[in-house]
């Protein structure tokens, strides 16, 4: 019964949060104007946190088993694959070399910059 | 023979099966590359292109499970919410690390595809590959990309930040928590802060505060995924 109101809970905000999305001047997926909206809904104490965890460590616990059929969906583009594999891995090697050396890199500078300011 | 196959039931019988498969494997050898996902997603292909089954049979199903994706996401607020005190506390360090590294991530991703000349198509699908699945999906989605190649790529360099982190640290004489879980954060999301959980505390802390805020941020990003020449 908790699960079930959780996910009325749940389910009221991604409808809201399409209904945004038409009215909204720029193209952002519903699902993460949703996410935004619960996150706005739970800083200002709208919607208690006891509303919605269980269902969300349900559905994030197990978040894995809900991307199986996106995966799969792959099979229709294997000649893509096929085509592009090589340039897809490199690409993945090398931006996760410079996304983990950028962000590394500016919290040292912002922490260097607060020691500085603190003395 | 033909109805049997169409009904959603046989989707989901076989996504459940294959999924609760692939964590059993995942779980025995406690590799990182025997991700439970992939070799759900494996095995079902290996299965369909065997017994010549249409993928719109399996999609019956599969959309189904495929739907609840979104209320997932929602829930991924809850997750951001705890962690809001840790990252108040790191609030400049974090937004800084995490703007740098979204802004780096979309940049070299874009930079890269033109190098190799992949279509639009295919780089919509890739900009927003280094955060958490469902927010990666979506943004990519909405502008054009394959959901399944971003999905494809997201688990690939989470696994790649996984094995590569304790290498990474090392490179770059990262000392301070703040910086690593940042890091690692920053540029291989979950499959990544299960390692920087490995490291400490504070790392793990730090690292899935991270996924949040990148995932927001290059949100915010991929408005001008339009605009990308």
């Amino acid at each position: 019964m908790k699960l079930i109101a959780q996910a009325g809970v749940v389910f009221a905000i991604c409808w809201i949060s399409l209904c945004i999305e038409r009215i909204l001047p720029f193209a952002m997926p519903a699902s993460i104007i949703g996410m935004l909206l619960l996150l706005l809904l739970l800083t200002v104490r709208l919607v208690k946190v006891e509303w919605v965890e269980d269902l969300a460590d349900l559905l994030l616990g197990n978040l894995q088993f809900f991307f199986v059929p996106a995966v799969v969906s792959i099979i229709q583009y294997l000649d893509v694959l096929r085509q592009s594999w090589a340039a897809i891995v490199i690409i993945c090697v090398v931006t996760t070399v410079v996304t983990f050396a950028a962000a590394v890199l500016a919290v040292r500078l912002t922490l260097r910059w607060m020691e500085r300011r603190r003395k | 023979m033909n109805e049997l196959l169409t009904s959603p039931f046989f989707g989901l019988m076989l996504t459940t099966a294959a999924y609760a498969a692939g964590v059993k494997i995942q779980k025995k050898t406690g590799l990182v590359v025997c991700n439970g996902l992939v070799l759900a997603a494996l095995m079902i292909i290996a299965l369909l292109l065997a017994f010549r089954i249409p993928y719109e049979s399996y999609n019956a199903g599969g959309s189904l499970i495929n739907l609840m994706l979104s209320p997932a996401t929602v829930c991924f607020a809850v997750t951001i919410y705890r962690r809001l005190e840790v990252l108040k506390k790191n609030l400049l360090p974090v937004l800084a690390g995490c703007a740098a590294g979204a802004v780096a991530s979309v940049a070299s991703v874009w930079a890269l595809s033109h190098l190799f000349g992949l279509n639009r198509t295919l780089m919509m699908s890739l900009l927003p590959k280094s955060v958490t699945t469902p927010i990666a999906t979506a943004l990519a989605q909405e502008n054009g990309g394959i959901i399944a190649i971003t999905a494809v790529s997201v688990i690939f360099t989470g696994i790649l930040g996984n094995l590569s982190a304790p290498l990474l640290v090392r490179l770059l004489r990262v000392k301070e928590p703040v910086e690593a879980g940042v890091g690692i954060g920053a540029c291989s999301h979950a499959i990544g802060t299960a390692k920087a959980m490995e490291l400490g505390a504070t790392e793990g802390a730090l690292s899935s505060v991270a996924i949040g805020l990148c995932g927001i941020l290059t949100t915010i990003l991929a408005l001008l995924f339009p605009l990308l020449p």
